[in-house]
């Protein structure tokens, strides 16, 4: 998006029900919504469901929205929190599930051929969630904390832990 | 680790498949946006509280005074949900075919001409894929039966039989059963009675689907939210993905090529490709439809040529409308979307005729049985259905369940 103030006419002409505006804001969001919620599940499947879950949301809620507020960092909340909400459950299943079961599903970090990726699945969801916001879609600490209902030394401290870890596990890949 | 390093990794990171997903979120979207009902201005708040308070005395008039009582008449009549023009009687199914239709009774199989026979006391039944038999339950039993109502062959389980699916080439029978202590098992029965066997010992709540066409491939959704393919001849699973833990209904289009998964928020379909000799089947990553936020899922079935989608709809009360199901029939894709019924209150039961130009659903409130139409023609509306199967008894009767829409004969 160009700026704040064409996003904010986008939102308008779409309360208004501009087809053509619905569509530039889906083409402004989409793609780093979708990488987001994928760089945190790691499945490609949940996170086409879950972007597309926000972005239904976001239609139903459309002429609720106040247009004085940016559009982005709803949409993004969403969608990483729906991501975590997935992760977590997908731990726990996967605890009880036997480990073929998965294969069909989601690509292995290996299968899609990136060490980032392998390093990012060795992270706890949490600290994948606050790396994908601050580093991904750029937001600071404190914005990250309000999205997550976190602490502002929380988020520092998670996104400390998971710079220090992601260094270990992508040195360890370079030697 | 650098930040700028870290910045450009995420960013350049390879998403799979991401092209198409924009391309079907995008469609999603799009009718999305078409369906939305966009909210009207609000009124200022006075007008409607003196015409609150005129109802309240309206109300209390009605309430208290001699004379309300005829008003009070009118206006339960007023408030009487149905289609008008309802035929007082089912003369005939519309479209042809037979039903069969459970009540606590028992389960009653209906001609095309409106003539029904008691198949005996069985709460529970379904066609066998050419309507010769239908395989019956009750309790811990499961028969195949006549439709004039000899009994082929029963066995007994070991807990109550439910969700009794005949295979397409009419020799396997799946069936679940169900305790409150062990939660639910999937079994397979060959169609003349033998071979009874334990396919998974422990499934979700949703019914299982066969697949159409070929081999005896059985899709189900495990206890821990798989979805599981299963040649049940082999007992060998052939596919499984991760699926909705809570869905609560499967169903498999003509063809093979789509798979349909509900839970009570929302639908999703996968593209299924069966390899050579069905020894391996892929199964695509499940797209969601398109539907109204608010909205609760009561049931949806492909037609019988796979072509289309049924899907019935129950909606909230919200602004100034009612709580109210409608009634969407879909293409395959789920991206096109038409509106074909609403209604107040809740409908039930949805079913197709099998030449796929109908729809049956059930208004219980308002005691009517609907054949809509798919294209054009009008609705029509049969009332009085639940004493229909309740023949001589003085009060009200229980609203009878559908089962199934068989072939003609």
């Amino acid at each position: 998006m160009g700026s704040d103030s064409a996003e904010r006419k986008l939102v308008r002409e779409a309360q208004r029900g501009s087809r053509e505006a619905l569509t530039d804001l889906y083409a402004a969001h989409w793609r780093r919504a979708h990488r987001a919620a994928y760089l945190v599940v790691h499945d490609g499947a949940a996170a086409e469901d879950i972007t597309q879950d926000a972005f239904l949301a976001a239609i139903d809620a459309l002429d609720r929205f106040d247009r004085r507020r940016p559009f982005g960092p709803w949409l993004h909340r969403i969608v990483v929190n729906r991501a975590i909400d997935w992760s977590r459950r997908e731990t726990l299943r996967r605890t009880v599930d036997d480990a073929d079961s998965h294969a069909d599903a989601s690509p292995s970090p290996e299968a899609v051929g990136e060490d980032l990726m392998a390093a990012l699945g060795q992270l706890p969801v949490d600290q994948r969630a606050v790396v994908v916001l601050r580093y991904l879609l750029d937001y600071r600490p404190g914005e990250i904390g309000r999205m997550l209902e976190l602490p502002r030394g929380t988020v520092n401290s998670r996104l400390r832990r998971a710079l220090d870890r992601l260094g270990d596990l992508l040195g360890e890949a370079e030697r | 680790m650098n930040e700028d390093r870290l910045r450009a990794l995420l960013r350049e990171a390879p998403v799979p498949g991401a092209e198409e997903a924009e391309r079907r979120g995008r469609r999603l979207a799009e009718a999305a946006f078409e369906q939305r009902q966009p909210h009207r201005p609000q009124r200022p708040a006075w007008p409607r509280l003196a015409l609150s308070l005129a109802a309240a005395t309206l109300l209390a008039a009605l309430l208290l005074t001699p004379a309300g009582a005829k008003v009070r008449d009118w206006v339960d009549e007023a408030l009487t949900v149905g289609v008008d023009d309802a035929e007082p009687a089912l003369t005939e199914i519309p479209g042809g075919g037979r039903l069969l239709v459970s009540t606590p009774q028992g389960s009653w199989v209906v001609q095309p001409d409106g003539s029904r026979r008691l198949l005996g006391g069985y709460p529970e039944a379904t066609w066998s894929p050419r309507g010769l038999f239908v395989a019956a339950v009750s309790g811990h039993m499961l028969s195949a039966v006549e439709p004039d109502g000899t009994v082929r062959w029963s066995l007994s389980a070991d807990a109550p039989v439910t969700d009794v699916r005949w295979s397409p080439s009419g020799v396997r029978i799946a069936y679940l059963t169900t305790t409150y202590r062990t939660g639910s098992t999937l079994r397979v029965v060959a169609g003349d009675g033998s071979g009874d066997m334990l396919i998974d010992g422990n499934v979700g709540p949703a019914a299982p689907t066969w697949l159409p066409l070929g081999p005896h491939l059985l899709a189900y959704v495990d206890g821990e939210g798989m979805l599981r393919v299963i040649n049940s001849d082999t007992g060998e699973t052939v596919g499984s993905s991760p699926a909705s833990r809570d869905a609560v209904e499967l169903d498999w289009a003509r063809d093979g090529s789509r798979l349909l998964e509900a839970t009570s928020r929302a639908l999703r379909l996968r593209d299924v490709a069966v390899g050579k000799l069905a020894a391996r089947l892929s199964l695509g990553p499940a797209r969601r439809v398109a539907l109204p936020i608010d909205a609760t899922v009561r049931t949806a079935a492909f037609s019988p040529d796979g072509r289309s989608l049924a899907v019935l709809l129950q909606r909230p009360a919200r602004d100034r409308q009612p709580a109210h199901s409608e009634l969407y029939l879909m293409d395959r894709e789920g991206t096109s979307q038409r509106l074909l019924f609403t209604a107040p209150g809740l409908l039930s039961s949805l079913d197709w005729s099998p030449n796929g130009t109908r729809l049956l659903i059930a208004w219980p409130d308002a005691d009517q049985w609907l054949f809509i139409p798919t294209e054009g023609r009008r609705v029509r509306a049969i009332g009085g259905i639940s004493r229909e199967f309740a023949p001589g008894s003085p009060e009200r009767a229980v609203f009878p369940l559908i089962d199934g829409w068989c072939c003609q004969r």
